[in-house]
């Protein structure tokens, strides 16, 4: 099985849904075939190839089965939606749900996401190497629980509610974060390295959010109590996992950290772990 | 054959198949892991009334844990899967779970899951935290010194149980420097435990008894004060003591490397200081399917 490069061709007015859009979905079908594919462009459905040009990767990277999306697609959705295996990596921006729902594989954005990314993921390893917006990590709007497993690691800053009723899995955020992080979080781990806003766990029952920033200023919720003991082989264990994603979280093995417990409003069960 | 005045046996040692795990018992210092993987490991001499053969591997330094404390490598062999995760769940519970400041690991990745924290963690009575890191699920269950933190499973995996070494020696003096330096030899390898006291069994055993309700009874062809009295008798006028050594370990080469140490260790010691014979304890071959012939791991140790 070799890849798929598709290039978008021009910028959108309408928005273009490309769930479906896989590489098991486009395995072993010829290039026609898949520029026929039908996708969500505002209320109906066009063939593929009116956005994108079809192109097999080259013989040179037969041993790369993966599919590239290039150009701005900012304004294509739900980019490797329900996606279970194989790599997606997109060359440029996506829109919003990107990683949404997906249980395995690899989806890679080297720009922007949108609203919604790894909403419900619940394995594989999603990074986006920018920013995203609100909402990331979090729920589909109805939805009890949130991202509930795999890795979702965003290079940039995110917006408000990431993590938003999260169950499982690790979602890393390199840069900083908006208000309400970790939102009604009802377990699993997010870690920040830069800043987070206002309202830091609202509604927390458990979890950990992690603050890499050695001058991370927090203002912790009055709902949250300092704990009294170290929590020293969790924190190894959990250390150590997160120093392997590098950048800001590197250096947390062999750094002394301070736990404020809560939100007593729910559960309590949460924690927010400030590395000194 | 005679080495270094030793005479080795043409006779095999009998062992069985077991089922067996490794964990790793970490703390603040080593001494406390210690304190707690002596513990654990207590009353685990024989399967025949303990439930399980178990004693420490090893001690494991810093950058060998996966919370890079000190800590200790404990090996549990039982009869069953069953009676295993009874045993482990147990000795975990009442003795590292209540010795402060540990954890506990699982010490091997593949084979079947049994409970390590997984039950233990109900002593939280809903404060304990499930936590999964990197696809491995720990329980955080809190304690007066702060957190119990038990890996929820370890693996369970087929190993071999029973090797032996029968060493006849000159007197006390001489049995128990031989049979020290043979478990000491012994203890430097992995994936061995030499689960009696001081790894070193005087009793050995036979096979049935005159008593119906016994199903094992005094080895009484290698017991010196039975010398002339029994017919089948393997004691000579020079041999007064014999010790026996008994070995578990993860793999059927695990105990023969063990065994063959063993015999290197008394060999080197030699006649001139007591030890006369090594011989192994069998049922002819009938009962276990690992054969250990004494002749054949001394040859193979001597051209590898």
């Amino acid at each position: 099985m070799s890849g798929w490069r598709l290039r978008l061709l021009q910028a959108q007015p309408v928005r273009i849904d490309l769930r479906g859009i896989t590489p098991a979905a486009l395995a072993g079908l010829s290039a026609a075939q898949v520029e026929q594919l039908r996708v969500g462009f505002g209320n109906t459905t066009m063939a593929l190839a009116e956005f994108f040009k079809v192109e097999p990767l080259s013989p040179d990277d037969s041993a790369d089965d993966s599919l590239v999306f290039e150009g701005d697609l900012s304004r294509c959705d739900r980019i490797g939606w329900q996606l279970a295996a194989g790599r997606i990596v997109v060359e440029g921006s996506a829109g919003h749900y990107a990683g949404g729902c997906m249980s395995g594989g690899e989806l890679l954005v080297k720009g922007h996401a949108g609203l919604l990314a790894a909403c419900e993921m619940s394995g594989g390893a999603l990074t986006v190497e920018g920013d995203v917006s609100d909402f990331a990590a979090s729920t589909l709007p109805g939805s009890m629980d949130g991202m509930r497993g795999g890795c979702f690691i965003v290079k940039g800053n995110v917006g408000e509610r990431f993590g938003d009723r999260m169950r499982r899995g690790t979602a890393l955020v390199f840069g900083n974060a908006g208000d309400f992080l970790a939102s009604r979080m009802v377990a699993g781990t997010i870690g920040v390295g830069g800043q987070a806003g206002a309202h830091v766990g609202y509604g927390m029952r458990r979890g950990s959010v992690v603050f890499a920033a050695t001058q991370a200023t927090l203002d912790i919720p009055v709902t949250f109590v300092p704990a009294l003991v170290e929590a020293v082989v969790f924190w190894q264990l959990l250390a150590r996992d997160l120093a392997r994603h590098g950048g800001p979280f590197a250096t947390l093995p062999s750094r002394t950290i301070e736990r404020h417990l809560g939100d007593l409003a729910t559960d309590g069960r949460g924690e927010l772990i400030l590395a000194r | 054959m005679i080495h270094n005045g030793v005479a080795i046996d043409d006779s095999f040692a009998e062992a069985f198949p077991m089922k067996g795990t490794r964990i790793v018992i970490t703390a603040h210092n080593i001494t406390w892991a210690r304190h707690a993987a002596v513990s654990a490991t207590g009353f685990a001499t024989s399967v025949i009334a303990c439930g399980c053969e178990a004693g420490i591997e090893r001690e494991l330094g810093t950058h060998e844990t996966p919370d890079g404390r000190p800590g200790v490598s404990v090996l549990i062999f039982s009869m069953s899967g069953k009676e295993l995760a009874k045993q482990v769940e147990r000795r975990v519970g009442q003795c590292v779970l209540t010795c402060p400041t540990t954890a506990v690991f699982a010490g091997i990745a593949e084979g079947e899951a049994i409970a390590l924290g997984k039950n233990l963690r109900f002593f939280g009575d809903g404060w304990q935290i499930s936590k999964l890191i990197n696809g491995v699920r720990y329980w955080r269950i809190p304690v007066m010194d702060g957190e119990f933190v038990a890996q929820e499973t370890t693996a369970v995996v087929k190993c071999v149980g029973g090797g032996n070494l029968l060493l006849l020696c000159r007197d006390t003096d001489a049995a128990l420097a031989v049979a020290e330096a043979a478990v000491g030899a012994m203890k430097a390898l992995p994936n061995v435990i030499m689960p009696f006291p001081g790894g070193v069994v005087r009793s050995g055993s036979k096979v049935g008894s005159k008593y119906a309700a016994l199903s094992a009874s005094t080895n009484d062809a290698f017991c010196p004060s039975l010398h002339g009295l029994v017919a089948n008798s393997e004691i000579t006028p020079q041999t007064r003591c014999v010790m026996e050594i008994v070995i578990d370990g993860l793999t059927e080469a695990d105990v023969a490397a063990a065994m063959r140490v063993g015999m290197q260790a008394g060999i080197a010691i030699g006649a001139s200081g007591g030890l006369l014979r090594i011989s192994a304890g069998n049922y002819g071959g009938k009962l276990g399917p690992f054969h250990f012939h004494l002749r054949k791991l001394l040859a193979a140790g001597s051209t590898s």
